[in-house]
Order: structure tokens, then C-alpha cells, then sequence
């Protein structure tokens, strides 16, 4: 996942966090916030009552009337009164919730609870407010929190995924820049101009990592340059003296045999050197990567090469093409060579015609290409299979060097594939090679 | 036909031109660059072989100025140092062809006839041997008025015994033919046996096939009179 992404994801999650636990407490606070203010309220009125009390008298409330006990409601029936004398003597200044029955119906009123004396006598003072007031109101706070919330997790949301947006632009480019870079030479040296110091420092160090990487590469392509020539030239003489020596058709039979021999002896003198050249080419990156094509076409191609051997073997090639996977990026000739050197090693080294056939199989296993070469050979000890891929490291054989597969193997990795081998002593060898995601 | 070899290794020019000479071309050495920047532009030659590490030239640069004054010449070049951009370079400066040292002599004899035909129109496409007849063009091998069905690589071997008839090849030179280079060790002296057993097979349906020898101790030979 992009940084920006997980940037925005975690922003957006503290928020919702944040806000869900606003949400359970907000309830709560609001009913002891209103709870407290409204026991204000109720005091604040008391004391009304009581000035006025002081003033005019109990008789002035309650209507001369003494005995009886004075009740009011507003019209709506949110605030009432009542003044009566109390039963007994003792004093109380109390708040509750309690329910009354106005008319038909109940009604949640918080209610203060006071008595005192006024010349001798007790009474008792209730002044109540509806709840029902508070809890609407209780409930237009939470609607506008509600809303302002929302608005604050969207509003800030998208403030958040900009800002990171446009903080993460350099690595963008940075990203953009490795992306496209196909070799170290390649590499675009465009400066990055940012504020962000952190990544002017790490462009920077990329760009002369790059730079290093390329000089290395250059080193040691005149290194090899250099000893290609040097090593090759003499074989070349010598190639040309002994091939004119035969073509001159004066040697009898057993000389022509002896300078055959020498020939051969130096083809393969001149095979080593040419292969390892092939791999530290490739490991070099000498090679371009710029051809596309359906790879099924072109192990069509090494099975049409290879298969004439195998017959001539008395050996089963098999070809199973599943499905398919156009390469690009990709050298052609190389690949041919990656395949060729896979196929011809599984048959050359399958014993027995009647154990089983070689198969090529392309598949598709977890949206991944694969393919699949096995046969039915003698098979190597797992200790052997580890040493396959280095180079003079051979199962026994009587030609070659041991270096096709390590010629594999460097072909595999210039082209970002995978390739394993999987073997038992008795049962045969597959090699499996698995090609990164499509781009 | 005339030939100039640009080659500082004295040896090995040497024996191009022992080979060259035999098959009747009018051979020249320089084993400088200089010398064959001079030579270049007083003579005329139809082929120049062009060594690219010249211990006093640019190999490239030669040939962009041997191009400019010695247009009718066919280059090919030869190296050693074998870089993959060279081979590239060579060819877009108007190389016709390269071969990587060590190439075989055989290899170059049937490169030179090739471009000596395409660029000089000097024989006829047809190649007769036995009672057959091949055209390198449309790649088809015929019988009388039948067409015989081979595969690539059985019409590749044949087209490089017939452009070096009566000469024994060597397993590899045939091999290094059909192949080149880039496998690497996979070799196999059996590849050409089997090639060339299927291609007999092949013919031999249609016509006597005696003129494809084998060689005792060294390969095959198209022996045709």
C-alpha cells in the first residue's frame, strides 16, 4: 500500500476512533451538564420564591387561604409550584426526579424539594420543571454534534489526504524515476526540488548510487572486453591454422583425425570462455531488454529444436501449453538460449526412453505463469540440486562443461525469474520456472 | 574479387587470406588502421574484413570514413571483444554483417558468398547438386517438380554444406553455424548427426543422396562435381 494511502487510512481511523467515543460519552456528560444546570435553575427560583415569601408573606402566596396547599403549572405544564404546609417538622432541601400525573399524563419532572419555617409554622416548597424540555434539548445538541462531527471526519479527511498527497509528491517522482530506469546508465539524474529535506537526501543518494553502479558496470565491461579480446584472439589464430590445415585436404586420414581432435578440443576451450563471457555479459546488464512476444511461440520454437534429439533417443517430448504469457521487456534470444539449455539438460540427461517422457507444461498457478520442464532421469541428491546453478558444477556427463545451466540461471535473474529445481535420486528432476507478476 | 583484412593480429590475417586466396580472392593485409585508412582510399575493394580493436584506430570510426570513400565495398567485421553494443554500432554504420572472433573460415566463406550474391548479383540464386535444386530465397528445396518437405534447420544445414561444397565441415563448425554462440556449452556432436541422418532420410525418398559424405574423424562434406 502507498504511504499516502496508510497515511490517510490511519487519519481516518483515529478520527471515527474519536469520534465513536464522543458519541458514547456525549450523552452522559449532556444529562449531567443539563441535570446540573437545571438544579441552578431550580435554586435560582427558589430563592425567588423565598424573596418574595419574605416580602409579602406565605398569606401572599397562597391566597390567605393558610391551610390549604397552593399549586400552579403553566399552561404546558413544564414548570409547576406548590407551596403547602408540611405534616411534619423536619426540614428538607433535596432535589429528585420523580413522576407526576398531570392531566392523563406522566410527565419526568426534576423537582426541588424545600421547607422551611415561617413563624412557627412548616411548609413545604416544590418548584418542578419538566424533563421533557431537557431531553429535547438533549437531543437537538446531539443532532448538531452529529452533524458537525460528520462534517469535521469528511472535511478533515480530505484536508488530510490532500496534504499527504502532496507531501508524498517527490517520492512519486522518485518512485517514477526507479520505475522507468531500465539500467544504471539510464537512470533520469533530473534533481529532485522539494522542500521536504528528507527526500532531496534520499534522491540525491539514489542518483550517485546509480551513478557508482553505472561506473562499475563500465569498469567491468572494459574488463571483459579487454579479456574477451585478449583470450579469444589466440584461439581465433589457432582456430583458423588448424581449420585451413584440414580444409587443404593434404593430411592423410589419421593427421585430419589427430587436427579434427584438436579442434574440438579447442571449441571447447572456446565454449568455456564464450559462456562465461555469456554470464558476466548478462549479469552486466549488456543485454537489452526491449522485445516483446507470446512466449508459447518461442518454446514452440526450442521444442521443434530439441525434439529430433529426443526422437532419435527414442524419448517422449510432451508439450503441454495451458496458457500463455507475452513477455515484454524481454530479450529474445536469450530467453531462447534460458529454454533451450532447460530442455536439451532435462533430455539429455533422461536415461532410460521406457522410464517416461520429458514434459514442457505452462500453467497458471495463483495468477502466477509458470513453466515446467521434468523428466524421468536418474535424478540428483538435493545436495547436488543446491550446486546446480554454479558454474562447472555438472551432473556427469560426457560433453559440455556445466555452465549451461549456470548460463540459466544468470538469464532467470536478468529477466526477474524465478527458477528452482526440484529432484530425487531415482525418480527424475523438474525445473520450474516462475515469472514475475505481469507489469 | 578483391578483399582487404584490417587485422592487427598478423597470424590470424594470415591465415584468412591463405584461405581467401584459395578460394580465388585477390587478398590485402593491413595490420594498421592507418595503413588501411591509406589503402581505403587509393583502392577499390569489393570486400573489407575489419577488425574493430585496432591498437591505433577506432574500429567504428574507420568504417564511418572507409563508407564514405569506398562506397561499393561490402564490410564485415570481425572482432574479438564481443561487446553487444558493437555488433549494433557496426551494422547501423552500414556493416554488412559481423562475426564474433573466433568465427570459423568456413563461416566467413558462406557469409562472403551470401552478400557477394545479394549485393553483386554475381550468380544465380539456384544451387544445383544431385538431382536437386535449392533457392536460398524462397528457402525451398526441389526435386525435379516436387518440393521436398524439410524442416529449418535440415534446409539450414544443407544451404551451409552446399555454399561450402566439397570441403569437409566439422561437427562444430556446423553446429557454431546452426547455433551460433549464445547456448553456451550445450554443444552436442549429436545434434548434427541426427540433423543430418533425418535430412538423408528426407532426400533419400526422392533421389540418390551418396553426395552427402561423411567424413571419417571430422564431419560431413557435399561432394558435387
Amino acid at each position: 500500500m502507498k504511504l499516502r494511502y496508510k497515511l490517510a487510512w490511519y487519519n481516518l481511523l483515529t478520527k471515527l476512533l474519536f469520534v465513536l467515543v464522543f458519541l458514547l460519552v456525549m450523552p452522559f456528560l449532556l444529562e449531567r451538564v443539563n441535570l446540573i444546570q437545571t438544579d441552578n435553575e431550580l435554586i435560582g427560583k427558589r430563592e425567588q420564591v423565598m424573596s418574595l415569601i419574605g416580602e409579602f408573606g406565605v398569606e401572599g402566596l397562597m391566597d390567605g387561604s393558610l391551610n390549604q396547599a397552593f399549586g400552579s403549572y403553566n399552561i404546558l405544564k413544564q414548570e409547576y409550584i406548590s407551596l403547602e404546609p408540611a405534616l411534619s417538622d423536619s426540614l428538607w432541601n433535596y432535589i429528585e426526579v420523580t413522576q407526576r400525573m398531570v392531566g392523563d399524563e406522566i410527565i419526568d419532572y426534576r423537582v426541588l424539594n424545600y421547607s422551611f419555617m415561617v413563624d412557627g409554622e412548616t411548609y413545604l416548597l416544590e418548584i418542578g420543571t419538566s424533563l421533557d424540555r431537557i431531553y429535547q434539548t438533549e437531543r437537538n445538541i446531539r443532532t448538531i454534534t452529529l452533524i458537525l462531527l460528520a462534517l469535521f471526519v469528511i472535511i478533515s479527511f480530505a484536508a488530510d489526504t490532500t496534504l499527504a498527497r502532496i507531501l508524498t509528491l517527490p517520492l512519486d517522482f522518485i518512485t517514477r524515476k526507479l520505475k522507468e530506469t531500465r539500467s544504471p546508465a539510464l537512470y533520469d539524474k533530473t534533481p529532485l526540488s522539494s522542500s521536504t529535506t528528507d527526500f532531496v537526501y534520499l534522491d540525491q543518494t539514489l542518483t550517485e548510487l546509480m551513478q557508482k553502479i553505472d561506473e562499475l558496470f563500465t569498469r567491468e565491461r572494459e574488463i571483459t572486453a579487454n579479456i574477451s579480446h585478449e583470450l579469444l584472439t589466440p584461439v581465433s589464430v589457432l582456430q583458423s591454422r588448424l581449420e585451413n590445415l584440414i580444409s587443404n585436404g593434404d593430411l592423410n586420414e589419421q593427421d585430419a583425425e589427430k587436427v579434427s581432435e584438436s579442434l574440438r578440443t579447442l571449441h571447447r576451450l572456446k565454449g568455456i570462455i564464450n559462456s562465461l563471457l555469456l554470464i558476466a555479459r548478462v549479469e552486466n546488464h549488456q543485454f537489452l531488454k526491449n522485445e516483446s512476444f507470446p512466449l508459447n511461440a518461442l518454446i514452440r520454437e526450442v521444442y521443434e529444436e530439441i525434439e529430433p534429439i529426443a526422437r532419435d533417443k527414442g524419448l517422449e517430448l510432451n508439450l503441454r501449453l495451458d496458457c500463455d504469457r507475452h513477455l515484454t521487456n524481454a530479450n529474445r534470444s536469450l530467453m531462447f538460449t534460458l529454454l533451450f539449455n532447460i530442455l536439451n539438460n532435462a533430455v539429455k540427461f533422461s536415461g532410460n526412453p521406457a522410464a517416461g517422457p520429458v514434459e514442457i507444461h505452462c500453467f497458471r498457478e495463483e495468477e502466477t505463469f509458470k513453466v515446467r520442464i521434468s523428466d524421468h532421469g536418474p535424478g540428483i541428491t538435493e545436495g547436488q540440486a543446491d550446486e546446480l546453478f554454479q558454474r562447472f558444477k555438472k551432473r556427469s556427463s560426457p560433453e559440455g562443461h556445466g555452465l549451461g545451466l549456470a548460463i540459466a540461471k544468470s538469464i532467470a535473474d536478468f529477466h526477474d525469474i524465478s527458477i528452482r529445481v526440484n529432484s530425487k535420486p531415482g525418480q527424475g528432476t523438474t525445473f520450474l520456472l516462475e515469472f514475475s507478476a505481469e507489469a | 574479387m578483391n578483399v582487404l583484412i584490417v587485422e592487427d593480429e598478423k597470424s590470424l590475417a594470415q591465415e584468412i587470406a591463405d584461405f581467401l586466396t584459395k578460394e580465388h580472392y585477390l587478398v590485402e593485409i593491413s595490420s594498421t588502421g592507418m595503413d588501411a585508412s591509406e589503402k581505403i582510399a587509393v583502392n577499390l575493394y569489393d570486400f573489407i574484413l575489419l577488425d574493430l580493436g585496432l591498437p591505433d584506430y577506432n574500429g567504428l570510426d574507420l568504417l564511418r570514413e572507409a563508407k564514405n570513400s569506398n562506397h561499393e565495398a561490402a564490410f564485415i567485421i570481425i572482432t574479438a571483444r564481443g561487446e553487444v553494443d558493437d555488433r549494433v554500432k557496426g551494422l547501423d554504420l552500414g556493416a554488412d554483417d559481423y562475426l564474433a572472433k573466433p568465427f570459423s573460415l568456413v563461416e566467413l566463406n558462406a557469409r562472403m558468398t551470401a552478400i557477394a550474391r545479394r549485393k553483386f548479383g554475381l550468380k544465380t540464386n539456384h544451387i544445383n547438386f544431385g538431382a536437386f535444386t535449392l533457392d536460398p530465397l524462397s528457402r525451398k528445396v526441389t526435386c525435379g517438380e516436387l518440393e521436398v518437405d524439410i524442416t529449418r534447420k535440415q534446409f539450414d544445414l544443407l544451404h551451409y554444406l552446399l555454399l561450402n561444397k566439397n570441403r569437409a565441415l566439422t561437427r562444430m563448425q556446423l553446429y557454431e553455424h546452426i547455433w551460433g554462440n549464445l547456448l553456451g556449452d550445450e554443444y552436442d556432436s549429436n545434434f548434427i548427426d541426427v540433423h543430418i541422418k533425418n535430412l538423408r532420410k528426407k532426400l533419400a525418398e526422392y533421389a540418390p543422396v551418396d553426395w552427402l559424405e561423411t567424413v571419417r574423424g571430422v564431419g560431413y562434406r557435399a561432394n558435387i562435381n
